[in-house]
């Protein structure tokens, strides 16, 4: 009985030592956000793609990715000194932006949107970008009413020190989107070592 | 940023010209410390080439109610104020003409209920505004803040630590009374 006693009691303090080590030496994960597979990347530039019809110019209010559970007021965004892309204040984990001097959603050309993948406190609106895939729904509110719905071609993941800006950013003939985010590897030196951005076209609207 | 300011349209030029605009206009108005465009046209994009598509809304007319849009400054002539879901906006859209030559025009619309007047201002030029500014390079977007330690597992694991201390220390006790381990 003592003997069995001192069995259990001693296998409860091995399986606890070893726990207790683990989780504290880093446990299940870092919690790094999803970064998305090749599989996602960008299709073939010939390949046939159904485009809805432009919507007029309007400002977009909201942004809602069902399928990451992401939906989220819109802010006006400008440039930074450098010409980069502004972002919304981190302080608000569930604020995303747009580029305001740019193409309003819905509209033809290229629409950008931005938000953060974290901030000081832990995940924040785009924390899950990375895990979108192909054919999923985004759904931009807009402020004449109308929702701009647009169908996800691609999500790749960009390094800042070669970062595509005509890809990204450039012109397009049709209604398109970009949302993106911080990704790809960090280091505590340097940071997110680059971006992750969504490719979506206009498919639709309401 | 897109509102012009005029002393008539009232709210955004200050509480006193609002009060004053809004005694001279004999209207029954937002109050006038509600600046966010409680008396405005505002013109979306306020710049736009010939040909472009120009969305205009206006809070000043009241929850669900309707105007009358005049565009004929830059030759699109009159357009229909709609109601809309968005904060009771009023809202409607026009085409500057092929032939409208760069400039400053003023767009109007008139409240289909008191008559109400409010204007807006349209930069025409024959260039488009978008593409000349393009971002470039990569978007600060994150600080490692999800990357940190989260705390619940620390406690989990100090938790653990210790329930593995009371067991060593409880053996150790039993083997130093020689109860046999």
């Amino acid at each position: 009985m003592r003997r069995i006693g001192n069995t259990a009691i001693a296998t409860v303090t091995v399986v606890a030592l070893c726990s207790g080590a683990w989780l504290l030496h880093g446990g299940a994960g870092t919690h790094a956000p999803p970064q998305p597979a090749a599989a996602e990347g960008l299709p073939d530039p010939g390949e046939e793609q159904l485009t809805a019809p432009a919507l007029p110019p309007s400002p977009p209010t909201r942004i809602r990715i069902p399928s990451i559970r992401v939906n989220a007021p819109l802010t006006g965004l400008g440039l930074t000194r450098s010409g980069s892309l502004d972002v919304p204040p981190a302080g608000d984990k569930n604020l995303a932006g747009w580029y305001e001097a740019g193409t309003t959603p819905g509209e033809r050309g290229t629409a950008v949107v931005a938000g953060h993948v974290d901030n000081a406190e832990g995940p924040a609106v785009f924390y899950d970008l990375g895990a979108l895939k192909k054919g999923a729904a985004i759904e931009v509110d807009r402020r004449d009413g109308s929702v701009a719905l647009f169908t996800v071609d691609a999500v790749e993941v960009y390094a800042a020190r070669d970062f595509p800006d005509e890809k990204v950013y450039g012109a397009a003939r049709r209604p398109e989107l970009r949302v993106i985010t911080c990704g790809g590897g960090y280091s505590k030196a340097t940071g997110y070592q680059g971006n992750v951005v969504v490719f979506a076209h206009l498919t639709g609207s309401r | 940023m897109r509102r012009t300011a005029r002393p008539l349209s009232g709210a955004m030029a200050g509480a006193a010209l609002a009060v004053a605009a809004v005694g001279a206009l004999a209207v029954n108005t937002a109050p006038a410390y509600a600046a966010d465009g409680g008396g405005t046209l505002e013109v979306y994009p306020s710049s736009a080439v010939p040909g472009g598509q120009v969305s205009v809304n206006t809070k000043a007319c009241g929850d669900k109610a309707s105007a009358a849009g005049d565009a004929s400054a830059v030759g699109a002539g009159p357009f229909t104020l709609a109601p809309s879901a968005h904060e009771g906006d009023a809202i409607g859209q026009f085409r500057v003409p092929e032939s409208a030559q760069p400039g400053t025009y003023e767009i109007v619309a008139e409240c289909a209920e008191g008559g109400r007047r409010v204007t807006g201002d349209l930069v025409v030029t024959l260039t488009a505004a978008q593409g000349q500014a393009q971002p470039r390079g990569s978007v600060k977007t994150g600080v490692g803040g999800a990357l940190g330690r989260d705390p619940a597992q620390t406690a989990a694991g100090v938790a653990a630590l210790a329930v593995a201390a009371a067991g060593g220390t409880w053996l150790l006790h039993r083997r130093a009374r020689g109860d046999g381990i």
